[in-house]
């Protein structure tokens, strides 16, 4: 076997040779042959002939010459190949010949291919370009521990430090592992200027194992991350070392103030190295044990509770992942084993090195793949468009055919020449396509929501381009095969005497089934699109339970400057006071964190006298808040009162609740009065007022049970309510928190309504591009049924002029015509709706406030599209009905 | 039908230009087709211009190599020579043929005894 495969490599390589040195070796081959002739007559001479006859019999003996050059050309390179470019050559005239019908074909082909090259950049951004800069990226594999008792994302459990030093020191399957926490903001005091950026802590082997060179200073060693003894050191971002430090390069050994603490420069990193996995991007990183004195979180690293690290291992030599697999899952066992009240049913799990970590892959996968189906059937719609273009074409060019086949071309011949015409164009339409994609793509950054601290770079990278050419080229094949094998099977004798198309029935037959199936597949995009875009208008006018209009937010964090408790309520007051101040704000509060964001707090919650047990009790969402939050935020109080000023001063045992819990907890009785527990607390806490039932988490929740304390934590979110204008507002909070403080910086100022593109997120995504797709398919089958229906209406021109001249009104053919097209639509629109309404099912979770069998949708879009086919149909038919009976029979 | 009676002569003429090769030493076409002439002794009548085609699909699989010298008549002519592959797809091909003919061998025996 190997070596047939070898014999077979050989002769293409001579073969590829071959094709270089063509003349040279017909040369060559002519002065053997001749040589050998002239050998031969000798001998023949020799034997007692004639030389006349010497020479006839040799050539006899030797067969044809000019045959054999021929058979050795063949062999000697791949002539397919050189045919294929005389094919292409050939090709690039007759698309010039047609301008009209080569733009059309592209335009829609590049629409098609472009909206998938689109979704596929994302594939490629988030799941499969490896890490810039990091060496070898193929023998590092993402260690993720496995909690028995949930499911979903929270199956997979981030490692606690103490969990990680202990796979570090025991795993031998991998020849360093490290460990790297998501990025943190971090106060960078800059010659008295507070400015926030982000920090990344990493283990001290993180740069080593990565295998990445710093073009300046050195790297973190195992030193330099003691738990016992944390330096405080960084490395820089190689594109924050470049945009905020102007590539000093004398950087080393400098300090910066970051979180009051002076962390001294050891390292810039080389351009583009942005860590192991990206979106977060870090502007510097610092070892893990630096975490502690950083956050102000002491404990962190010794807790066995905190689950923060992502960890990474390079496969040691020899190692397979089975292997390594196993290892990590006999450590994880050990640990639940040693800590089972942390640690119980644990497992492990290995990922291999991608863009995203691992646990999330499944749904963007998911997710993209279920956008890749759907553009691929617009794809689909536009190829059928295509086909049924290339076949009007050739029905024009079955002359052409004729007379090419008389003169010997094969038919195999043929149909490489038109293939390789289709080709053509959707190769034209694949760069076209690239073009589409790299607008669309930048589009749809922007639709990510500033508040997510998620850097996506979308590169046309080769792994695109591949993609792009690979679906380019099969979809030329695809639409072009059919036409060309319809177009080339031809009787040469019987086109050419008769100079007649004959009557195309057949072909007619494959392009109303083609129509049939556009419809189809049409009515499913089409559906999908229309509940989609239904959803996203639903998530839109689903009221949040605050006003989203008017408000400025901002979140500040003077914990982060190791500030006493005294300091930080200073700081808050003396801010309300100062924004009270400003022109045009109505009103100042603070919240721990805002509904429909992406952090939240929950907490048990038991009313007084309940004999249920502790872990039983209600789990309850808790925000936060500060005096005035309830009206800053619009929402309504619907009994009782808010909290006072002294009450939060006092962190006073008071709760306001919303009436979901009220009704839980009390059914059918005031709740203003009662005592609660909640969470730890030994006191019980009196609700002193109820507010309606706003959403917490996502907007298509159900109602949820809802809590709010006025015991508050140094980081809050400043609510700021303005008359008017509250993009102004933020410029105010900015200022106003470096008045109060220089040292502070705010982060994530939005207006209340740019923060709800984050919640809104998902509904717009899939909205925004089912819907385009939706609209696509509507606009490319509305082009194919007008094309077909047109061109069968002039295939019929004669049959109308004879019906006519037989006493058909114009409304008899009016109607002929048009019963024709809705036939073809009726069944379509059939198939399609079953398969919408089963396929519709896939959508459930994205949707918002309407379900995936919704009547009035699939009723509308049958209504809607049988319409707009009908339209499709009527400009040809009326075009047949003014047919003059007279100029149609004269007609040939 | 016609192409598979091809294809048997093709890797038969294949073997037996390798096998002259390897027993006469380097030659040029003209000289090949001689030896095979001699040898077949008018059973196998091919046109000598397939010798050609025959050492440019070894030449390609790297079972012989060529070289331009001299020929009787001292003019330019090209002379092939056997490789070290080639001599090893020689001997298995000289073993497969051998065992293959054995077999039809038997069995033509056993239908003239049935």
């Amino acid at each position: 076997m190997p070596e047939i495969q070898t014999k077979t490599t050989r002769t293409i390589l001579a073969r590829i040779a071959g094709l270089f040195c063509f003349q040279r070796a017909d040369r060559d081959l002519q002065d053997e042959m001749e040589e050998h002739l002239r050998l031969l007559t000798d001998r023949n001479i020799a034997r007692g002939m004639s030389s006349q006859d010497a020479a006839a019999s040799a050539r006899r003996d030797f067969g044809s010459t000019t045959l054999l050059q021929q058979r050795h050309r063949e062999s000697r390179a791949f002539l397919f190949l050189s045919d294929l470019w005389r094919d292409a050559l050939f090709g690039v005239r007759m698309l010039l010949k047609r301008p009209g019908s080569t733009a059309a074909i592209v335009v829609a082909l590049a629409l098609g291919i472009g909206m998938n090259v689109c979704v596929f950049t994302f594939v490629n951004a988030l799941l499969l370009r490896p890490p810039t800069a990091v060496r070898s990226p193929g023998q590092l594999r993402e260690v993720w521990q496995t909690s028995g008792h949930a499911s979903g994302l929270g199956h997979y459990m981030p490692f606690t430090y103490p969990d990680y030093v202990y796979f570090r020191d025991h795993a031998h399957s991998f020849s360093g592992l490290v460990a790297f926490g998501d990025t943190e903001a971090v106060l960078w005091n800059r010659a008295g200027q507070g400015d926030v950026i982000r920090g990344g802590f990493v283990s001290g082997n993180f740069f080593s194992v990565a295998g990445v060179d710093l073009p300046l200073g050195r790297a973190f060693t195992q030193n330099d991350d003691q738990p016992g003894n944390p330096r405080p050191l960084v490395i820089l971002n190689n594109s924050f070392w470049r945009g905020r430090l102007s590539a000093d390069p004398f950087v080393i050994g400098k300090t910066m103030l970051l979180n009051g603490i002076g962390f001294t420069v050891i390292g810039v990193a080389p351009p583009g190295f942005t860590g192991f996995v990206t979106g977060d991007v870090a502007d510097f990183w610092t070892p893990l044990s630096m975490v502690e004195r950083t956050l102000h979180d002491p404990g962190r690293l010794n807790s066995r509770f905190s689950s923060w690290l992502i960890t990474e291992g390079r496969l040691a030599p020899g190692v397979t992942s089975g292997t390594a697999l196993a290892e990590a899952r006999v450590l994880s066992r050990e640990l639940a084993t040693a800590h089972p009240d942390t640690n119980k049913d644990y497992d492990a799990a290995l990922f291999t090195l991608a863009p995203l970590p691992g646990p999330v892959r499944g749904y963007v996968t998911a997710f993209t793949g279920l956008l890749l189906t759907v553009f691929m059937l617009v794809l689909a719609i536009a190829c059928a468009n295509a086909a049924g273009l290339m076949m009007v074409i050739a029905t024009g060019r079955a002359r052409e055919m004729a007379i090419r086949s008389a003169l010997g071309a094969g038919r195999g011949r043929l149909i490489r020449q038109l293939t390789m015409e289709s080709v053509l164009l959707s190769l034209l339409a694949g760069c076209a396509a690239i073009a589409l994609a790299a607008g669309t793509s930048r589009a749809l950054l922007g639709l990510i929501p500033a508040n997510l601290p998620i850097t996506v770079d979308v590169p046309l990278d080769i792994r695109v381009l591949v993609f792009t050419f690979a679906v380019a080229i099969l979809t030329g094949i695809v639409f072009g095969a059919l036409p060309a094998m319809r177009g080339t099977r031809i009787d040469p004798v019987h086109v050419l005497k008769e100079e007649l198309q004959s009557g195309g029935y057949r072909r007619s037959r494959l392009r109303f089934a083609m129509i049939t199936s556009q419809v189809a597949v049409c009515a499913l995009l089409l559906f999908g699109a229309v509940l989609c875009v239904r959803s996203l208008l639903n998530a839109n006018s689903i009221n949040p339970g605050f006003e989203i209009h008017n408000i400025a937010t901002a979140e500040l964090d003077p914990g982060s400057l190791g500030y006493s408790n005294d300091k930080v309520t200073a700081f808050y007051r003396d801010l309300a006071l100062r924004m009270r101040a400003v022109p045009g704000v109505a009103s100042v509060s603070f919240v721990s964190h805002l509904p429909l964001a992406a952090s939240r707090q929950q907490s048990p919650v038991l009313p007084q006298g309940s004999k249920l047990p502790r872990d039983s009790a209600l789990l309850v969402d808790v925000f936060r808040v500060a005096p005035g939050y309830f009206s800053t935020m619009g929402v309504p109080m619907l009994r009782g009162r808010d909290f006072t000023q002294g009450e939060f001063d006092s962190n006073a045992p008071a709760v306001v609740i919303n009436d979901t819990l009220a009704a839980r907890m009390w059914p059918g009785q005031d709740p203003i009065g009662r005592r609660l527990t909640l969470g730890d607390d030994k006191f019980l806490s009196e609700v002193i007022g109820v507010v309606r039932t706003g959403k917490y988490r996502t907007l298509g929740e159900l109602p949820l049970p809802a809590l709010f304390t006025p015991v508050m934590t140094p980081r809050r979110v400043i609510v700021v309510r303005t008359l008017a204008q509250p993009g102004l507002a933020l410029d105010a909070i900015r200022r106003e928190t470096q008045a109060v403080d220089p040292n502070m910086a705010a982060t994530q100022l939005e207006t209340i309504a740019e923060f709800m593109s984050f919640p809104l997120f998902p509904a717009r995504t899939t909205g925004l591009l089912l819907g385009a797709a939706g609209i696509l398919a509507l606009l490319l089958t509305w082009i194919g049924l007008f094309g077909v229906i047109s061109a069968s209406v002039s295939q019929r021109t004669r049959e109308i002029g004879v019906r006519m001249a037989m006493g058909a009104t114009q409304a008899d053919v009016l109607r002929l015509i048009l019963r024709q097209g809705l036939a073809l639509t009726a069944s379509g629109l059939a198939i399609g709706m079953v398969g919408a309404l089963t396929a519709a099912r896939l959508l459930t979770v994205l949707l918002y406030g309407i379900r995936p069998d919704d009547p009035v949708t699939a009723i509308g879009v049958v209504i809607g599209l049988a319409a707009s086919t009908l339209l499709a149909c009527y400009l040809p038919a009326r075009r047949a009905a003014r047919v003059s009976p007279t100029a149609a029979l004269r007609y040939e | 039908m016609g192409e598979k009676k091809s294809d048997v002569l093709q890797g038969t003429l294949d073997l037996m230009v390798l096998k002259t090769l390897h027993v006469l030493g380097p030659l040029h076409g003209f000289g090949i087709a001689r030896r095979i002439e001699q040898l077949s002794e008018d059973v196998l009548q091919l046109n000598e211009g397939t010798v050609y085609t025959s050492l440019l699909r070894l030449q390609q699989q790297g079972f012989i190599t060529s070289a331009w010298g001299a020929s009787e008549n001292n003019r330019k002519a090209r002379f092939y020579s056997v490789t070290r592959r080639g001599l090893k797809q020689l001997l298995q091909e000289t073993e497969d043929w051998e065992r293959f003919a054995g077999v039809v061998e038997r069995v033509l025996n056993l239908q003239r005894e049935g």
